[in-house]
């Protein structure tokens, strides 16, 4: 699963990159600021205005994990969860086509970008993000791959549940003391079972 | 049994947008446990203050925005950052604080919160007491009936049944689940709503924790069902989307 984030990541980092330079014609300097500097220059672009210039370092990739806590600046160990994974050394190419599909300058209305299937060999990843003007404003994996190792389950862990497939989940009435559920609105609390536990009392 | 022989006390209020109902089942002086009950909901209407995303000059919305470093922080604030951000790597990014954007911890707060309030009470000489915070609940001792807490689990489907009832003296049980406010769980690796699991219930000892990781697997979808169960010391209940419920086999069912 770490890899498919990798894949989304780098698709993101990718196509931010094409729709940026697809738009600079008419963009402003501070857009081709903005220039990630992973893919080439796409051939017969006009060169961006500030061609130097570095990435500001605000110019992160879309589609990454929103930043954490100051505090939790430092590495993370994964999860012991996916314990005996491979180290994620495979990377997804980030360099692979993305959709080129327009020549003229975004419009400032919202649109839609879907990037190309990308096989690799946990299945394949594509994803599609929205556009307003040159910002993405959402982005969306169509397909990513299923199944793999954090899919299975393991003998072990089948024979702790009560079945593979589970029991149809029935009504179970007994006297309670309180009642455990998604979080109530104070709205939803009044229809609920605790409010009636509660009121009973 | 009348309310004047009953001991112990039972209090509900409205506090963090939604209905916290407390249970003291010890046989304690009445004023000592209005007392206690005073305290419980006076920490939790100061961490609303203090926490929510919905004031703007609380100390959250304050550090989001800049107006407080770190180091100005509370130590409470820089607690629930920090196991936030344990949190965030031990989902595998799946229980996320900054999933809207920005700074929103109450994923984890509520849990914590009513932890807290749990634990000062059974310091405070309370050793019997149920904690309800919006569906997050934490038991200690036995009810006034002197049997063990029983806490029944929310049918996914119908409000007021339960499919599950769960029965011990010093648990947590927290649920999390698509039916009460839509399919707002959202899985962050594919920016969509979550699919596949609709209620899962996580029992350990740490309140906070066990609502997160039942969040994270709601996340998670099917195989939020095998991570569950490779979590050490936590237990839990999983309703999927087609009414299947599946269950850890040493969870502490109610006979």
């Amino acid at each position: 699963m770490r890899r498919a984030l990798l894949a989304i990541t780098g698709l993101a980092a990718g196509t931010t990159a094409l729709v940026v330079l697809k738009g600079s014609p008419g963009a402003t300097p501070v857009a081709a600021g903005e220039l990630p500097a992973g893919p080439a220059a796409v051939p017969g672009q006009s060169a961006p205005a500030t061609p130097g210039a570095t990435r500001p370092p605000s110019a992160r990739p879309t589609g990454t994990p929103t930043p954490k806590p100051s505090a939790s600046r430092t590495p993370r160990p994964k999860p012991s969860a996916s314990s005996g994974s491979k180290a994620a050394t495979s990377a997804p190419r980030r360099t692979t086509a993305a959709p080129r599909t327009t020549t003229a300058a975004p419009p400032a209305t919202n649109r839609k970008v879907t990037g190309p299937v990308v096989a690799n060999e946990f299945g394949n990843v594509q994803v599609q993000i929205t556009l307003s003007g040159t910002k993405i404003v959402n982005c969306l994996a169509l397909e990513l791959p299923s199944g793999g190792q954090s899919g299975q389950r393991s003998d072990r862990v089948d024979a702790a549940y009560s079945g593979t497939s589970g029991q149809v989940v029935q009504r179970q009435s007994a006297s309670l003391d309180t009642v455990s559920g998604a979080t109530y609105t104070s709205r939803s609390y009044q229809q609920s079972l605790q409010a009636a536990i509660d009121q009973a009392r | 049994m009348t309310a004047a022989t009953r001991p112990g006390l039972r209090r509900v209020e409205q506090v963090m947008g939604t209905a916290i109902s407390l249970d003291l089942a010890d046989d304690l002086p009445a004023a000592l446990l209005r007392e206690l009950a005073d305290e419980v909901f006076g920490w939790l209407r100061e961490v609303d203050a203090r926490f929510s995303t919905y004031r703007a000059d609380s100390e959250v919305c304050r550090f989001d925005r800049g107006e407080l470093s770190f180091a100005e922080t509370s130590t409470d604030l820089r607690t629930v950052l920090e196991r936030c951000a344990e949190l965030w790597g031990a989902t595998d990014g799946f229980f996320d604080a900054y999933a809207t954007g920005r700074l929103d911890p109450s994923g984890y707060v509520k849990g914590w919160s009513a932890q807290v309030a749990s634990d000062r009470l059974r310091a405070a000489g309370a050793a019997n007491h149920c904690l309800n915070a919006g569906g997050d609940v934490r038991v200690r001792g036995h009810s006034v009936t002197g049997r063990p807490w029983r806490i029944g689990v929310r049918h996914p489907w119908e409000a007021t049944a339960t499919c599950l009832v769960l029965t011990g003296t010093d648990l947590a049980v927290a649920t999390s689940g698509v039916y009460e406010r839509g399919p707002h769980v959202l899985d962050p690796r594919r920016g969509a709503p979550a699919r596949g699991l609709r209620s899962v219930t996580v029992v350990g000892a740490d309140l906070g924790l066990a609502d997160a990781y039942a969040t994270a697997a709601v996340a998670m979808g099917p195989s939020g069902v095998g991570w569950l169960d490779r979590l050490p010391g936590h237990l839990h209940a999983v309703v999927t989307d087609d009414a299947r419920q599946l269950h850890s086999t040493a969870l502490p069912l109610a006979d």
